[in-house]
């Protein structure tokens, strides 16, 4: 089953490449001065040797990293307080619902002006956008939990501090790490885009300003392929660490892979 | 999950505890050298665009220019003039590249900035008009009606030209001036996009050789002749509190700018380790001239060329911008 769908992939990625270097090398070409897919391959190969890309994307790797991380470490206990405090949810509802929609992009120029270290401004950028799939997420998960297992413990004498980590925690943790493997996307996005607006002194954005500075399209193309395999990496890593944590959770929700 | 919580907040800790120690260290770092020769800040972040233009930056840090004056120079790429201001306002750059007419601009919407260093000057043939071989335009005044594309609006670019289409009799309202990136315009112009664009290097040399582009007027000529284009800037009050500081990055980049003028050789050598232009291009390509001090009367006619076309409501006396080197070398 998984070696047929393989083959399929396969097949399809190489018809890609293939209708991509037809097309590039002998269809539209006339008008357009694009490098055909086998350069930009050529290129993506090289660009691991090149020690100026590698410090970019150790750059960018670490803000993400970095950003990825203080979201989970805000928005997981904020969603679980929220979410157990309906009162207070609800006070602060319209605040996330006029707040979360923002384009994240758009704060960029913002953050500029008001952070003074550039290292700084991308992780808060990056904190800004991953945060609310987290939360948002945590939250659903926290009004998902069963209220017949929260009854139960409480009936025993269980303290509400015991219920929330002995069963509304757990029970929500499947949502909170969808949320974060969104975020995870999300903030990709956010750290290259800084890096694309603001420069700055390595990263993936930056290499890609240099490469179109330079009128080296292959080059600009060889670093957003490597964007794009390192956004297809982490969601591949974190949806595997998802179905291993969580497999009950997709057994009893009955979702597919 | 708590566990796994505790474990994340440690992690956050010892990231937060380290980088915050790292900060600290460099900060010591600094101010310990600086006592040898006595400058306000040793270690300076300056922004500049990959491109020709701030050449002497890499010259003066390859060459231990910055070293001999005491300073760590970290020079960080950026996008472009339009977030260079915010970035020295907020303190992520020291000083960073600026083009003239922004600064101008800039300064007549009330930004306190200073020009610190001068930069690059334009050469015969560094900015032109471009068209396609097969276009039917064959002068400036047969752009009447058309689009051409400039990397900024309101800019040098459309000063330089609205400089060229007055000569031929028309102004700005007879042509449609439209914003798009160098390295994209080739395409787009090839794409029926816009019949011209006002291109520089390394793009001239690609869009000659590569989409057969033909040069249909140099900018840089009659009224821009030589004109200024870029310079150093910082806040007015970065100037105010590091006067040393500045005096030692002033003294490091005329020294650059000296050998940028007097060794083509150098700038070749230099191009392709802090951009993307390979050797080959880096040998051909036209550059301008890179000028050692700032002159307030070269730069007073970049002002005074902006007032004429209306880019100023009212003149600007260039000598209130410029921070002079102090005089001590």
């Amino acid at each position: 089953m998984t070696g047929a769908r393989l083959l399929r992939g396969a097949v399809g990625a190489a018809g890609f490449f293939v209708v991509g270097e037809l097309v590039i090398r002998y269809g539209i070409s006339d008008d357009m001065d694009f490098p055909p897919p086998s350069t930009i391959l050529l290129e993506t190969g090289r660009l691991l040797a090149d020690p100026d890309f590698l410090a970019g994307v150790g750059a960018t790797l670490a803000n993400w990293a970095l950003g990825l991380l203080i979201a989970i470490c805000v928005a997981v206990p904020l969603g679980v307080l929220l979410g157990s405090l309906p009162p207070v949810e609800r006070a602060i509802r319209p605040i996330l619902e006029f707040l979360r929609p923002i384009p994240s992009v758009a704060i960029i120029p913002l953050a500029i002006l008001l952070i003074p270290v550039d290292e700084m401004m991308k992780v808060s950028v990056i904190v800004y956008a991953s945060l609310w799939p987290i939360l948002i997420n945590t939250l659903y998960g926290m009004h998902d939990v069963d209220p017949v297992a929260k009854e139960s413990l409480r009936s025993f004498g269980f303290g509400p501090l015991a219920v929330l980590a002995r069963v509304s925690v757990p029970s929500a943790a499947p949502f909170m790490a969808t949320g974060v493997r969104i975020a995870a996307g999300i903030a990709l996005v956010l750290a290259v885009s800084a890096e694309l607006v603001a420069g700055g002194v390595a990263g993936i954005g930056v290499y890609v300003i240099q490469a179109g500075s330079g009128n080296r399209m292959d080059l600009m193309m060889a670093a957003t392929v490597w964007a794009g395999l390192f956004g297809v990496a982490a969601n591949l890593v974190l949806m595997a660490g998802e179905r291993r944590l969580f497999h009950w959770h997709r057994m009893r929700t009955g979702a597919q892979s | 999950m708590t566990r796994k919580l505790r474990c994340y907040a440690v992690a956050l800790g010892v990231t937060v505890a380290l980088t915050l120690a790292g900060c600290g260290g460099s900060d010591d770092g600094g101010t310990t050298s600086a006592n040898s020769k006595g400058l306000e800040k040793t270690t300076i972040k300056i922004g500049a665009l990959p491109i020709p233009d701030p050449v002497s930056l890499y010259i003066a840090q390859a060459k231990g220019f910055f070293k001999e004056e005491g300073l760590t120079v970290e020079p960080t790429p950026i996008t472009g003039g339009a977030v260079a201001v915010p970035m020295i306002e907020s303190g992520q750059l020291d000083i960073s590249q600026t083009n003239y007419v922004s600064t101008f601009a800039a300064v007549a919407g009330g930004k306190k900035i200073k020009l610190v260093a001068d930069m690059y000057q334009a050469g015969a043939n560094c900015f032109v008009i471009m068209v396609p071989s097969n276009s039917p335009i064959k002068t400036v005044a047969d752009l009447k009606g058309k689009t051409i594309f400039v990397n900024n609006l309101n800019n040098i670019a459309t000063l330089a030209v609205e400089t060229q289409l007055k000569v031929a009799g028309l102004s700005k309202d007879d042509v449609k001036f439209a914003e798009k990136p160098f390295p994209e315009m080739g395409n787009a112009i090839k794409a029926g996009q816009a019949d011209a664009g006002w291109i520089t290097e390394p793009f001239i040399t690609a869009n000659q050789s590569a989409n057969g582009f033909r040069k249909l007027a140099d900018t840089m000529t009659g009224q821009t002749e030589d004109l200024p284009i870029a310079g150093w800037m910082a806040t007015e009050e970065w100037v105010q509190k590091y006067p040393k500081t500045l005096a030692a990055f002033q003294r490091a980049i005329a020294k650059a700018q000296q050998l940028a003028s007097s060794d083509r050789k150098e700038i070749e050598a230099m191009l392709p380790k802090y951009t993307k232009i390979d050797a080959k291009t880096a040998s051909v390509i036209t550059l301008g001239t890179y000028p050692s001090e700032l002159n307030t009367n070269r730069l007073q006619k970049v002002a005074d060329l902006m007032l004429e076309y209306g880019y100023l409501k009212s003149p600007i006396d260039v000598k209130s911008v410029i921070a002079a080197p102090a005089s001590s070398g």
